[in-house]
């Protein structure tokens, strides 16, 4: 249930200030990481800033969405949701800087088929790869299983998503069968539907529950059609009289309407330009691969020792 | 890590070892199970995802245990919990005599409301038995190891496996292979702990699936389409047919037992699953309001981990015996015996 839910109580954030703030520390630490420790003076224009960042952000995001889209068997619309949530939690704390969004977007879908039970082997996950050949295959799935556990940690180990899917078909059945006086409740699905797909790309997941995004989806979807549901507001929902929910209601409805509306998919050129920042910023400082190489090198040989007694660490010899 | 004293080994839990430490902290005694991430194929074991997601959306239940948190340690993480003593398995194989009607009272009590908490929540445990089901030093049944455990308010179309449960508590639509299933499968494995703890033997110990269903069919009688209409609709119902047998009363399966108990046992041992009864109807069954009442959870035995039971109780009863033999056949030749009575 969404109100005991860990999304509930860390990932809903009361405004977009705050949704911006922490991602500009997250932009910040990373810069003066790198201008303190891995190479002094380098230049500010050299690294991202928080606005490039966004541009990056909002490109690996929808790579994410058309991704999962073409996925194949057909990836149920919870899994992707979760997926999508799983990478902008990620990146409320963290910078595209230290951490490529192209293996984290990949790691946030395999971490939400296995937490959403859908469940895909492996190889099959990154059959999905089409454009990479086995062995290009093999390796992304060695990256993803390597950064999983950075990943879950990142989540704080809060896997469950609520998204605003199912609280629609609720709503639907809702008015089915308690507001007859509109006629055709089905036909709200097609644009309800485009709304939830278009919020998905905005924050509306981190700053409202879902039950509240799929009602603005809803009467949103009406309005276009222009219908009136004011009386199932009132009457089916209970809100009659209760002025202060009903305003905050209008009011999260508007800032998510406005979400959606202010919601830019970033141009080709722009894209472009951040990316070959990126690109320079990854191999020139690496700041995460660093600590990542040696992690696949701790798999072949280099590290085993290390490992080795870490695993001494939990046997009973250790206890006595 | 650094937060925990290690103080000795618990035993090995489904994905890992588990160990009993100490918080420095806070001086509180917990359960830390290491989930490590050797074999690499998969990544992080969907047991241990089920377990986090489970645990960690639910509020504090007095019968289901509490993961207080989760960390990352060297190449996996841990899963810390509440350390417990001990487990209804060991209750059960530690008990001289039977256990008292109030305290089989109790247990099923304190297992009920757990699960009631469980499928309030929309959780399946699907793997339901008394090793699974953990007692505090206080006497308090708590339900732990949620590997297998899932959310039922998934969308209708997506199948389940059936190769959960462990096989002597595993419903009869699993047994037929169903891949949809209801949280029927925990109250008929409530079932077959509540035969258990009246017996102090499993009600069905089948020794592979087919025995499995071989055990069920033999109590409860073949089904016919009748008393489980579903059940042409299983995958596995064609693929083999059993010689049909009437059912046993219950009443010669669990002896000694009184009618009030049969009767709420009959209501969890149902073919078809939307019939069994309901963890929440059970609780306000007579049995519950009857005498003798439940015990109290101090008036429950509570055995050390690890606590040897007596041997002879591991043995298997010799096959050839009876109660239609002479006694004398089956009792050791006191021939035998005669060397060591001197010494006495």
């Amino acid at each position: 249930m969404f109100h005991n839910s860990s999304q509930k109580k860390y990932w809903i954030f009361p405004s977009e200030d705050e949704v911006e703030h922490k991602r500009s520390k997250a932009n910040q630490k990373v810069r003066s990481k790198i201008q303190e420790n891995v190479k002094p003076g380098v230049s500010d224009s050299m690294l991202l800033e928080r606005h490039e960042e966004d541009v990056l952000f909002r490109h690996y995001e929808k790579r994410l969405l058309d991704f999962c889209n073409v996925f194949k068997p057909v990836m149920p619309k919870s899994v992707v949701g979760t997926a999508i949530m799983y990478f902008k939690r990620f990146y409320m704390n963290n910078s595209i800087m230290e951490y490529h969004p192209r293996i984290i977007m990949l790691t946030c879908a395999y971490l939400s088929c296995k937490v959403d039970e859908f469940n895909v082997s492996s190889t099959q996950f990154v059959g999905n790869l089409v454009q990479e050949s086995p062995a290009g295959q093999e390796r992304v799935l060695e990256q993803i299983l390597e950064f999983e556990l950075l990943l879950i940690q990142q989540l704080h180990f809060h896997l469950v998503v609520h998204n605003p899917y199912r609280p629609m078909e609720g709503l639907l059945i809702d008015i089915k069968t308690r507001y007859p006086t509109l006629e055709n409740p089905e036909s709200l699905r097609k644009n309800a539907d485009d709304f939830l797909t278009q919020a998905a790309m905005t924050d509306a997941g981190l700053l409202f529950p879902p039950s509240q995004i799929a009602l603005t989806a809803i009467l949103n979807s009406a309005s276009r059609a222009s219908l009136s549901m004011e009386s199932y507001l009132n009457e089916c929902l209970g809100l009659k009289g209760d002025k202060e929910s009903l305003s905050k209601m209008y009011d999260s409805m508007r800032r998510m309407k406005t979400l959606l509306k202010k919601y830019e998919f970033p141009k080709a050129e722009l894209v472009n330009v951040c990316k070959q920042k990126l690109e320079r910023i990854h191999a020139e400082f690496g700041i995460s691969s660093n600590k990542r190489k040696r992690g696949y090198e701790e798999d072949g040989h280099v590290a085993k020792e290390a490992r080795l007694a870490e695993e001494e660490e939990w046997t009973d010899e250790d206890l006595i | 890590m650094e937060q925990y004293i290690l103080l000795g080994r618990v035993g090995e839990g489904a994905h890992g070892i588990v160990f009993k430490a100490k918080h420095v902290e806070t001086g509180e005694t917990v359960a830390l199970k290491k989930v490590a991430l050797r074999r690499l194929e998969d990544g992080i074991p969907n047991q241990a995802l089920r377990e986090i997601k489970a645990l960690q959306e639910i509020e504090d239940n007095q019968h289901v245990v509490k993961l207080k948190d989760v960390f990352p340690h060297g190449t996996g993480f841990v899963l810390v919990f509440d350390f417990m003593l001990s487990d209804l398995s060991e209750v059960i194989r530690n008990s001289l005599r039977p256990l008292t009607p109030a305290q089989v009272k109790g247990y099923m009590m304190m297992l009920l409301k757990g699960v009631v908490f469980l499928h309030h929540n929309n959780i399946m445990h699907r793997d339901l038995k008394p090793a699974n089901l953990l007692i505090s030093s206080s006497g308090h049944l708590k339900i732990a190891d949620f590997g297998l455990a899932r959310l039922f308010s998934e969308e209708g179309d997506r199948l389940y496996s059936h190769q959960v449960a462990t096989r002597w508590y595993r419903a009869p639509e699993l047994l037929y292979g169903a891949r949809k299933y209801d949280e029927g499968v925990d109250l008929w494995a409530v079932g077959c702990i509540f035969g258990e703890l009246l017996n102090l033997s499993p009600l069905f110990p089948g020794e592979n699936d087919i025995e499995q269903l071989c055990c069920v069919l033999r109590v409860l009688g073949t089904p016919t389409q009748d008393s489980w209409p579903e059940i042409v609709e299983l995958p596995d119902y064609n693929k083999i047919t059993f010689k049909e047998n009437p059912a046993i009363p219950l009443e010669e399966i669990v002896p000694d037992t009184s009618p009030q108990a049969i009767d709420l046992l009959y209501k969890f041992l149902v073919y078809p699953s939307k019939q069994r009864c309901s963890a929440r109807q059970a609780l306000l069954h007579p049995y519950f309001f009857s005498s003798p009442l439940p015990a109290h959870h101090s008036e429950l035995p509570i055995p050390q981990r690890g606590g040897r039971p007596p041997r002879q109780r591991l043995q298997a009863p010799p096959t050839d015996f009876s109660v239609d033999l002479p006694l004398q056949n089956s009792v050791v030749d006191p021939a035998l015996l005669q060397g060591h009575a001197t010494c006495l």
